[in-house]
């Protein structure tokens, strides 16, 4: 072997890695010296340039049990190799398999830094939970498309080592295109530098529209599921109220570290002690940076209007209001967030035995 | 209406006993210019100092960047409304410098952002004003002032500078003259082209600075302009100016609008460029509705444009504004292209949007003006305020301008990004 040929490492379950089928899946890791089943074709695409050194093996149950603790284990019996790349799979549709891949890819890829590179079909549920940390190359969902894949994980594999300057705005940093190398996106955003100014891709693509052309917008509509209004509350009598709003309020210092834009947090204030009857106006501070807040740091009822439900209380026309106050930013943060905070506050409301939410916004 | 445009390239810019330009060089009286600014009674004293591209200096309270012009053939017609007398700008001609720009800072600023230019290393490379000769200038208020009017005084005294400047160059051989002449009365019934109007978002008030808008239309705040139809040439010379802060827009940026002068460039041979329609951002739904149909009808029904080019200002609410007005435009048949800011870095493309209109279905980035950028201190002197000076940071985290590394969102740094469609940027992802 020369000396500057790459050193790539192999990551298969125990099927392919010809231990034997789903009565081994219970099998623990175990590394092989060189090529094995799909690392042949693996090695005969990537040819003189890399060197398959090992195959690390598992079996699907033994990995799939704790993912994050089998690719430690895995990781601890392959870092002496010192690959330069490593693989994993292909995984095609096989969802413990998909899971093990893309862990393994994880672990390494944050261990040593190098690229790290499997390949799944989009139905496998490894592609959601790992696209972010490694190359995931689309596939066909059986080892029927098996020499394809591995060719198109290899085409990938060179790219990404071949340290060509890239267009992005600071580091220059070259990457491969997802559409044009076949791979899952990273859900990565970056600026970079391109032909044109903007003004002339919006004229070119705006005559192309007015043509009756084919035009490429620069993004793509996203697509919202819709969501029914929920009935009306049946009895405000009986019923416990909570009070949730997205505008940011939070005691002085903001102890939980919302962010005023593109926040991912929220977070529980009891109400007596944080919007007390006599409440100071200097024990707020707004975490959002999308409004002028300053009528709301003179009085946090105006966002929270918790002086208007105490008299609603007192009138007798609520039942109760809930003690605690759930607080959040709302400002270009996500939807794919904003629905996971709404599941998360939605179990905790639950579990609190609350009927009725008012949510004020900005 | 007929601009002129006469470009100067200048190649160097030093201080001299007499303010002019010679051989590609501008020299500057500082002591005179220093006189100029001052008889303005709400500035105590001014800093003024040059800097160049490799020096390590840091420029911090950025409010405005601006390019050196002037009327030629008029008399007190500089930046009307601000400084010269109300009238209709865009006519006639115009001198301008290339190569320089006047950084105007307020040290004196309670602004929770301002912007900031680096000299040197990453923060130059990035910036078409880190490439430039400069000169800084940074005012101090004079007692018994008032904040935001210290703020107009401040943006004036930069307008100022980059007049007197260009007024100085007198003389000086002209290396490039561009015309812009549009003659919109006429446009119709001559030509078999597709006609192409633009909307201009100029302004929002969602950051308002202690509630006050910014002066930025010939010397009014637009707080609650009814949209209105302006000459492409009023908006290249000098009846609009950028707002009192540098977020991916400044005076000089709105002087070389790449929209309007790409529209321009293509009239004639692609397209024929129907005009300009101006509206601003509302904080409420039915002043948003209001301008929207009213904006999309002077597009359609008054300019006859069957195409349209929308530009954002500001950050995020904007969006929904700007898309009400594509939407409308849409929906009277004219087609729509809409620049878009994308606000965060994580999620794919789609999930930056903000708004949901299934017939804004052209969409154009200007880049992640917001992608957070980590760069390392390459100065030893800050102009505009001191190594102490605050630099924003959208998490929780107090940050200043002599700090060994700033962690900061890129639509901080004067001349990278560009609301207006000049920068060859935009957001990809992977």
């Amino acid at each position: 072997m020369s000396e500057n040929k790459l050193k790539v490492v192999h990551y298969l379950n125990q099927f392919f890695g010809q231990i034997g089928g789903e009565g081994k899946a219970d099998i623990g890791f175990m590394v092989k010296t060189g090529p094995l089943g799909p690392g042949l074709a693996l090695q005969k695409a990537i040819g003189d340039k890399a060197d398959v050194m090992a195959t690390l093996i598992c079996g699907d149950n033994t990995f799939s049990k704790n993912p994050e603790v089998a690719a430690e284990e895995g990781f601890k019996l392959i870092k002496a190799y010192q690959p330069d790349l490593f693989f994993a799979g292909p995984a095609f549709a096989a969802g413990r398999y998909g899971v093990a891949c893309g862990a393994i890819c994880k672990t390494v890829g944050e261990k040593l830094g190098i690229p790290v590179i499997t390949g799944m079909h989009e139905e496998n549920p490894g592609v959601d939970m790992f696209r972010k940390y490694a190359y995931i190359c689309k596939t066909g969902n059986s080892a029927r498309d098996m020499k394809e894949s591995i060719s198109h994980m290899t085409k990938l594999a060179f790219k990404l080592i071949a340290k060509e300057k890239g267009a992005h705005l600071v580091s220059r940093e070259n990457l491969p295109r997802p559409e044009e190398y076949g791979y899952f996106s990273r859900i990565i955003l970056r600026n970079e530098y391109t032909d044109k100014i903007a003004a002339e891709r919006s004229v070119d693509k705006l005559l192309a529209k007015l043509r009756g052309e084919p035009f490429k917008s620069e993004v793509t509509l996203p697509k919202f599921e819709k969501i029914e209004p929920p009935l009306p509350v049946k009895n405000l009598l009986t019923s416990e109220i909570i009070l949730i709003s997205d505008g940011g309020l939070v005691p002085k210092g903001n102890p939980h570290g919302l962010s005023g834009r593109g926040n991912l947090r929220w977070a529980t204030y009891e109400i007596d002690t944080f919007i007390p009857e006599d409440f100071n106006s200097s024990n707020y501070e707004i975490a959002h940076t999308g409004y002028f807040p300053v009528q709301i740091l003179e009085d946090p009822n105006r966002l929270v209007p918790v002086d208007v439900m105490r008299d609603l209380m007192k009138e007798g026309k609520i039942g109760k209001l809930h003690p605690s106050f759930f607080s959040t930013s709302g400002n270009a943060t996500i939807s794919r967030r904003c629905a996971e905070m709404g599941e998360e506050m939605g179990a905790e409301i639950e579990k609190r035995g609350v009927n009725a939410v008012i949510l004020t916004s900005t | 209406m007929r601009l002129e445009i006469q470009s100067i390239d200048m190649k160097d810019l030093q201080a001299g006993s007499k303010t002019c330009a010679t051989d590609r060089i501008l020299y500057v009286n500082l002591k005179e210019l220093e006189e100029i600014l001052l008889k303005d009674r709400r500035i105590k004293s001014v800093d003024i100092n040059l800097v160049y591209p490799g020096k390590r200096v840091r420029i911090v309270n950025l409010m405005d960047v601006v390019q050196p012009r002037c009327k030629i053939d008029k008399v007190e017609a500089d930046f009307p409304g601000f400084i010269g007398r109300l009238q209709i700008a865009g006519g006639g001609r115009t001198r301008s410098l290339r190569g320089v720009g006047v950084l105007v800072s307020n040290p004196c600023t309670n602004r929770k952002y301002s912007a900031f230019l680096d000299m040197s290393g990453l923060v130059a490379e990035m910036s078409r004003y880190g490439k430039m000769k400069n000169i800084s200038i940074a005012p101090r208020i004079a007692a018994g002032t008032e904040e935001r009017d210290f703020e107009d005084a401040v943006k004036i005294a930069g307008l100022k500078t980059a007049v007197y400047l260009a007024r100085c160059a007198e003389g000086h051989p002209v290396d490039e003259i561009e015309i812009y002449e549009l003659d919109i009365p006429n446009l119709f019934g001559k030509s078999n082209l597709p006609r192409v109007a633009y909307y201009y978002q100029l302004y929002s008030p969602q950051h308002d600075h202690l509630g006050i808008s910014d002066p930025c239309f010939y010397g009014a705040d637009v707080r609650n302009l009814t949209p209105t139809i302006l000459h492409p040439n009023e908006v290249l010379d000098g009846g609009l100016v950028g707002a009192h802060t540098i977020r991916a827009l400044d005076t000089y940026t709105i002087q070389n609008h790449g929209v309007i002068k790409e529209l321009y460039r293509r009239h004639g041979k692609d397209l024929i460029f129907a005009g300009v329609v101006c509206g601003v951002a509302n904080m409420e739904p039915v002043p948003r509705k209001r301008q929207a149909v009213m904006a999309s009808k002077l597009v359609k029904n008054v300019l006859g444009a069957e195409g349209v080019i929308l530009t954002k200002i500001h950050g995020g609410l904007p969006h929904v504004d700007l898309a009400l007005v594509a939407e409308e435009c849409e929906k009277l048949g004219v087609k729509t292209a809409i620049f878009v800011q994308p606000l965060i870095s994580y999620g794919t493309l789609a999930d930056t949007l903000l708004f949901n209109a299934e017939a804004v279905n052209l969409i154009i980035t200007v880049g992640a003006t917001m992608e957070r950028i980590r760069i390392p201190l390459d100065a030893d002197r800050f102009l505009g305020g001191t190594a102490e000076t605050k630099i924003f940071c959208p998490d929780p985290i107090v940050q200043h301008a002599g700090d060994p590394l700033i962690d900061v969102e890129q639509f901080l740094i004067a001349g990278v990004h560009d609301h207006l469609g000049g920068t060859n940027i935009m957001v990809k992802e992977y």
